[in-house]
């Protein structure tokens, strides 16, 4: 992918602490096309969003160690001066975050902010930047633009906060938009509002997005790619459609199954991923997601799996060390609905190892709830 | 008769001169080659200022004009001649006032006329009917500063005197040698129907003469009160509306002078604002009016500049160090080690700033025993009370109560003092204080009874460790005491000097004359008639017959020496009585400038005379 | 806000008038030497201290004497007369203030100009031996003795008793009027010893703020706009960080007006501190009075002006 816009290539940020060497991103590879949206889905600490700070120098300090490329209109943003990378920052990049009150300055009003993102980028009058600043809150839907911009923002809601914060990135009209969890601290109906937000204006402005999420469902409808990221890498990629439809890496099975859905049965539980993110000191061996991943196999403990497609050619790939054949077996098993003992066997004999019961592993949560079913692509209704 | 604040402030100052004083113990071996000096026992132990000491001191300046500075760490209290009774006053007092006799710098004893033409005496026809008569003849040239301009007359001083018992100028000795309450009282003062104004026992013949009328031979006392600030001419109809106000606006806002210099005024002669900004600084100028031929003042300096205020280290560093200044207060004893072992030219000790004693209640509890009271000065140790107070340099174990450079010492005995057993160790004598116990009918040697001692002290500089040693010396003859440090005033205003209060014991009361007359070190200290309910200086209550009796007769004696003897014995009767423990003689270090020729007023407590100190 | 304001201030003429009548009570309650007694001197007859205390108005009734004081300064401004001086209270307050002035405005520039970036350098550069130092350094002003250091300092720099002779030492202010070069350089030593606790305590509380707000979303927010470091630092950083040290540089200031008493002492500076430190050791009750209430005037107001500035610093904070 050449002719992306962005392309990340064996990226790896770490940080050295007193505990130890916190590998947060370790070795990933994607690229953005222009106009297109990239959807990052991991938990928190999978290196999603230390990766997209990376993008912008964000994470450069005396206690980091960042290596790999990421090429952005013929650049290397990795290599590139502190001073000159401040250029494309908020300029050709720009980033919007998860919470948007503790985002923007509680002392500045809005339009002041707004300003400010537009002065840091080429001479504008002071004037004409205000007149700029009630125009894209009124493009990011704001009513009442004119005065709003004199409001500090804790005079704002938070979904007016978070368009706040896309108007000031869309300041400089930027070729790509980072949101880091754009969503996560707003409730559901302001989520969906944002969302479309986000799509409207890349269908108005070509801006290419990259979303970065925890929740499958938010990528759902606006990402053409997703990738997903577990302990610093990159488990599975592939188009949205992919990724909905044929899920590869158990994790991804594990997020699919914690999307909240509106025609589930009022009550019933969410199935989350049992275990915690694993240590980025201390990952584990092998497989990174082996102690958490209910298929898990003895030799998993010990290989390393790889990021392959999943099909020559394809560019839908998974770094999983079942065999493909089976993978499809179990995903297809588990939105029938089958129990999770017959799949974990289902792994284990096809694994073609021995005593397939040994390394017990952790006692999955999802034994005795029902697996969702019918799950092909969630479209949020 | 003033209560030793000055001398407790003085010596408050630090801790370290102990170490100082050990440092140079050996100091009292080499003084004998300090100079020609008086009379034997009254000989001073210490090295005084080289070649110089005060006593012997030049009166002669080296050089006319310059400002001299003046460092001081506490301010004036008053500057009215009327209301001032502090050490720290009186120098300043004494550069602008003239009052009727004064002490020259190097006597402590012996007064001579000031602004009275000559010393009264019986042969010359001053001392009158037995002595109940004083006739005063005063200078005609003598004039006040602006604004009043005027020539002195007797009727200013009969004016100056008669407002000492206005309560709206409260002087404070007016009625010790005036009022009522003197050994001879002026006629008409101690009449209940006197209520102030002229007092009818001062007459003024004419413009240069003034009489003084007693009922009993009071001449000998009053003719040394009269050297106090009292006695300096006040210009009635320009202090009188002043003396209206309460407290009297003269000396705070206005002010005039006889004296050679006058503290810096606009015309109306209102000086504060100007020349006295109350707690900064002090100005004193030449007084124009002012004319050399009519005084013995030489008045070097053209003009002395008192700062206010400042740290007692700091200010005396800079005095050592600096050029043109003099430190008034008492230095702080690390300067005093400083300038004893580097700048020995510029320092003085005099004799004579005063005393402490332990006051012991002579009419309640444990020691209204007699022998009691002996015990405890036996188990003294006066010794270690000296080093408190800063060793040898700046004082001297005591012996008796009239003290070095009050008439009377040398008759009293000297440094040794009156022969008993019970002052002659300074370090205590444990065996000589059983005995004493022992015949206070304590029969094991220790107090056995139930009494608790209270014990009144004050809590600043070195009288805490005063308290100590005197506390260690009663709990050793198995005395229970209970001790209460406050500040001074507050000991002596709600504690010691209110005899209701019952306090056994207050080891850091001091005392310092008025002058060089023993009375004032001793009549309202020890005289039992002047115990009053508040406010008491009498703080032992001392109360006996024949010691009042005795004091009553040397108060009325006129002829110097036979004055003298008179109060010596009393002293020595005070020793037998052991009314109270004298602790320690107190000497006072003056520190100055290289460049400054100082000369300190032996009668003062020994500080710097303004206007005998010249610059080099 | 004009209602916060106005209420803000009545509460403090009520506080003012409480803390009036705490140290009238105080002078009642404690043993302290007697005005009467030491206006009076030693040997006074009764008679005497009789009259010096009704003339003072000692012989009434506490609250009596309470309300003519105050009946005084309400009515008449007047603030009654010093027992020993018979200086008026509120001349001899006139007379000091310009060096507690001059000594507290210019303390306060130096700790400002030295504690503030010191501690915006240290949080910036966290963990150096830049950082290290500058803290260890802010640790030993600390805890130096004020009186210490000032001794400390004339014995070294000044030019009359110090082993170099630099700056002017005790007792060398004038007032600014007279000479302000004089003015400026006699007050140098003051103010580096006024200043160095403040400017180490400052920059340790500047650090530990600045370092918490840098930590801040808001501070990813400004860099992701590609602002220049030295804007996010200052703009951002320390424009949120800066307010717990207005505060208490609000409150210090107000207490230094009160009266610096070693300060003032050691470097002999007539101010406040030492007016009212005298009046005290002489029981000079109407200037101990007018002091203390000067200096909880000014108290008072720094917390009205604190407060005020923190809705303009903090847009978030409102007043009603």
């Amino acid at each position: 992918m050449s002719d992306a816009l962005l392309n990340v290539e064996d990226l790896r940020v770490s940080f050295r602490t007193d505990d130890g060497i916190v590998r947060a991103v370790d070795g990933i590879s994607y690229a953005v096309g222009e106009g297109k949206t990239l959807g990052i889905v991991g938990e928190s600490g999978s290196g999603k969003t230390v990766s997209s700070l990376t993008t912008l120098g964000l994470t450069r300090s005396r206690g980091s160690d960042i290596s790999g490329r990421i090429m952005f209109g013929g650049q290397d943003l990795v290599a590139m001066s502190d001073e000159k990378l401040r250029t494309i920052r908020g300029n050709d990049v720009a980033m919007i975050f998860q919470d948007p009150l503790s985002a923007l300055h509680p002392f500045y009003k809005v339009g002041w902010q707004l300003v400010e993102a537009m002065q840091a980028h080429g001479s504008i009058s002071r004037k004409a930047a205000r007149s700029r600043a009630g125009e894209l809150l009124q493009l990011v839907g704001i009513p009442d633009p004119q005065r709003r911009v004199d409001q500090f923002p804790h005079e704002f809601s938070g979904g007016m906060r978070q368009r706040v914060m896309i108007a000031m990135a869309l300041a400089n009209e930027p070729k790509l938009l980072i949101a880091d969890e754009p969503t996560t601290a707003l409730d559901v109906t302001v989520q969906a509002q944002i969302l479309a937000l986000l799509n409207d204006l890349q269908n108005r402005l070509g801006t290419a997005i990259i979303i970065i999420t925890h929740d499958l469902g938010v990528v759902a409808e606006v990402a053409d790619d997703i990738a997903v990221m577990y302990a610093g890498r990159i488990v599975e990629r592939g188009t949205a459609q992919e990724i909905f439809n044929e899920p590869q890496h158990p994790y991804a099975w594990g997020l699919l199954k914690s999307i909240p859905r509106l025609d589930s049965p009022r009550g019933e539980e969410l199935v989350p991923i049992s275990g915690r993110p694993p240590s980025l000191i201390n990952r584990p061996s092998g497989c990174h997601f082996h102690p958490r991943c209910p298929y898990v196999q003895d030799s998993h403990k010990q290989i390393d799996p790889r990021l392959e497609p999943v099909a020559s050619g394809q560019s839908h790939a998974a770094a999983c060390l079942l065999e493909p054949s089976v993978r499809q077996r179990i995903w297809r098993g588990l939105r029938e609905g089958r129990d999770l003992e017959s799949l974990q066997r289902l792994a284990a004999s096809s694994n073609g190892q021995a005593g397939g019961t040994s390394g017990a592993p952790p006692a999955p949560a999802t034994a005795s709830s029902t697996p969702p079913s019918g799950a092909a692509p969630q479209e949020p209704s | 008769m003033r209560r030793s604040t000055r001398s407790l402030a003085a010596f408050a100052a630090t801790g370290l001169l102990a170490v100082g004083a050990a440092a140079c113990g050996s100091s009292s071996s080499n003084s004998s080659s300090g100079g020609g000096s008086s009379s034997a026992s009254g000989s001073p132990k210490i090295p005084l200022k080289a070649g110089e000491n005060p006593v012997g001191q030049q009166l002669t300046g080296k050089k006319k004009g310059g400002t001299l500075k003046v460092y001081s760490s506490g301010d004036f209290e008053h500057l009215d001649p009327g209301q001032s009774y502090y050490a720290l006053d009186y120098a300043l007092i004494q550069a602008t006032n003239r009052p009727l006799f004064s002490y020259p710098p190097n006597s402590a004893t012996t007064v001579r006329p000031d602004l009275a033409t000559v010393l009264p005496t019986t042969s010359n026809g001053g001392i009158t009917n037995g002595g109940k008569t004083l006739t005063v003849h005063i200078r005609p040239d003598v004039h006040f500063s602006p604004p009043v301009n005027r020539a002195v007359t007797s009727a200013d001083v009969a004016y100056a005197i008669e407002r000492g018992g206005n309560p709206n100028v409260g002087n404070a000795y007016f009625p010790a040698y005036f009022g009522a309450g003197a050994p001879a009282p002026l006629l008409g003062t101690s009449s209940k129907s006197w209520k102030g104004g002229p007092i009818p026992g001062i007459t003024t013949p004419n413009k240069t003469t003034i009489v003084f009328h007693m009922a009993k031979p009071g001449a000998g006392l009053l003719l040394q009160a009269l050297s106090l600030p009292i006695s300096a001419p006040l210009p009635q109809s320009f202090v009188a509306p002043l003396d209206k106000h309460s407290p009297t606006t003269y000396g705070s806002q206005y002010l005039v002078a006889t004296g050679p210099y006058m503290v810096q005024a606009d015309k109306t002669g209102k000086i504060q604002g100007i020349g006295y900004q109350p707690g900064k600084s002090e100005t004193l100028v030449r007084n124009p009016n002012w004319k050399a031929s009519t005084d013995f003042r030489p008045a070097y300096v053209d003009r002395i500049n008192v700062n206010v205020g400042g740290d007692a280290t700091v200010i005396g560093q800079q005095t050592l160090k600096g050029s043109n200044a003099i430190q008034l207060d008492t230095p702080s004893q690390a300067n005093v080690k400083l300038a004893y072992q580097q700048y020995p030219s510029q320092i003085t000790f005099t004799q004579g700033s005063g005393d402490h004693y332990v006051a012991l209640d002579n009419q309640a509890g444990p020691f209204k025993n007699v022998n009691a009271r002996r015990a405890v000065w036996a188990a003294l140790d006066r010794a270690a009370i000296v080093k408190a107070r800063g060793g040898s340099l700046v004082a001297e174990p005591a012996t008796h109560f009239i003290y070095p450079g009050v008439s009377g010492f040398v008759q009293a005995g000297g440094y040794p003092g009156p022969q008993v057993d019970f002052n002659k160790n300074p370090s205590g004598n444990m065996a000589v204080a059983t005995k004493y116990m022992k015949l206070a009918g304590y029969k094991s040697g220790k107090y056995t009874g139930n009494a608790t001692v209270q014990v009144v002290g004050a809590n600043s500089g070195n009288d805490p460790a005063i308290i100590q040693i005197v506390n260690s010396a009663m709990t050793s003859l198995g005395f229970k005491t209970h001790v209460t440090e406050v500040d001074q005033a507050t000991m002596y205003s709600k504690y010691c000097g209110v005899p209701k209060q019952n306090i056994d014991a207050c080891p850091t009361v001091g005392w310092i004359r008025d002058f060089a007359d023993p009375l004032s070190v001793l009549y309202a200290t020890f005289y039992g008639p002047a115990i009053v309910p508040t406010n008491n200086s009498n703080w032992s209550q001392t109360n006996d017959p024949a010691i009042n009796a005795a004091m009553q007769k040397a108060a009325l004696v006129v002829d110097p020496t036979a004055r003298a003897q008179a109060w010596a014995n009393v002293d020595k009767m005070l020793v037998s009585d052991a009314a109270a423990i004298p602790e320690e003689f107190g000497n006072q270090p003056n520190i100055e400038s290289k460049n400054v020729a100082g000369v300190n007023q032996l009668w003062n407590e020994g500080t710097w005379d303004f206007a005998f100190t010249s610059l080099k | 806000m004009t209602t916060y304001i106005i209420r803000r201030i009545l509460w403090g003429i009520v506080l003012l008038i409480l803390v009036s009548a705490l140290t009238f009570l105080f002078f009642d309650v404690f043993p302290s030497a007697d005005p009467a007694i030491l206006r009076a001197g030693r040997n006074s007859s009764p008679a005497t201290i009789a009259h010096i205390r009704h003339e003072l108005g000692l012989d009434q009734p506490i609250y009596t004497q309470f309300v003519n004081y105050m009946k005084g300064i309400i009515l008449h401004f007047n603030f009654g007369y010093s027992y020993y001086s018979g200086a008026s209270v509120l001349s001899l307050i006139t007379n000091r203030l310009p060096a507690t002035l001059s000594l507290t405005v210019g303390a306060a520039v130096v700790w400002l100009l030295s504690g503030i970036p010191i501690g915006i350098i240290s949080a910036i550069r966290r963990g150096t031996l830049l950082d290290r130092t500058a803290m260890g350094v802010a640790l030993v002003f600390v805890s130096m003795p004020v009186f210490w250091f000032g001794i400390m300092l004339l014995f070294l720099f000044s030019n009359d008793i110090g082993r170099y002779h630099i700056f002017p030492g005790a007792a060398s202010y004038v007032g600014l009027t007279s000479s302000p070069v004089d003015w400026f350089t006699s007050l140098i030593l003051p103010w580096i010893v006024l200043a160095g606790t403040s400017a180490a305590i400052y920059s340790r509380l500047l650090r530990g703020s600045l370092i918490e707000a840098m930590g801040e979303d808001y501070i990813r927010t400004a860099r992701a706009k590609g602002l220049a470091e030295r804007r996010v630092v200052w703009r951002h950083g320390v424009r949120s960080a800066i307010t717990p040290v207005v505060t208490i540089f609000g409150l210090d200031v107000g207490t230094l007006l009160g009266g610096a008493v070693i300060t003032e002492t050691v470097f002999d500076i007539p101010g406040i501190g030492r007016l009212n430190w005298q009046a005290i050791i002489n029981a000079d009750f109407p200037i101990v009075q007018g002091t203390v209430l000067l200096a909880a005037i000014f108290i008072v107001v720094a917390n009205i002006i604190v407060d005020i500035s923190y809705a303009y610093l903090d847009p978030r904070v409102r007043y009603s």
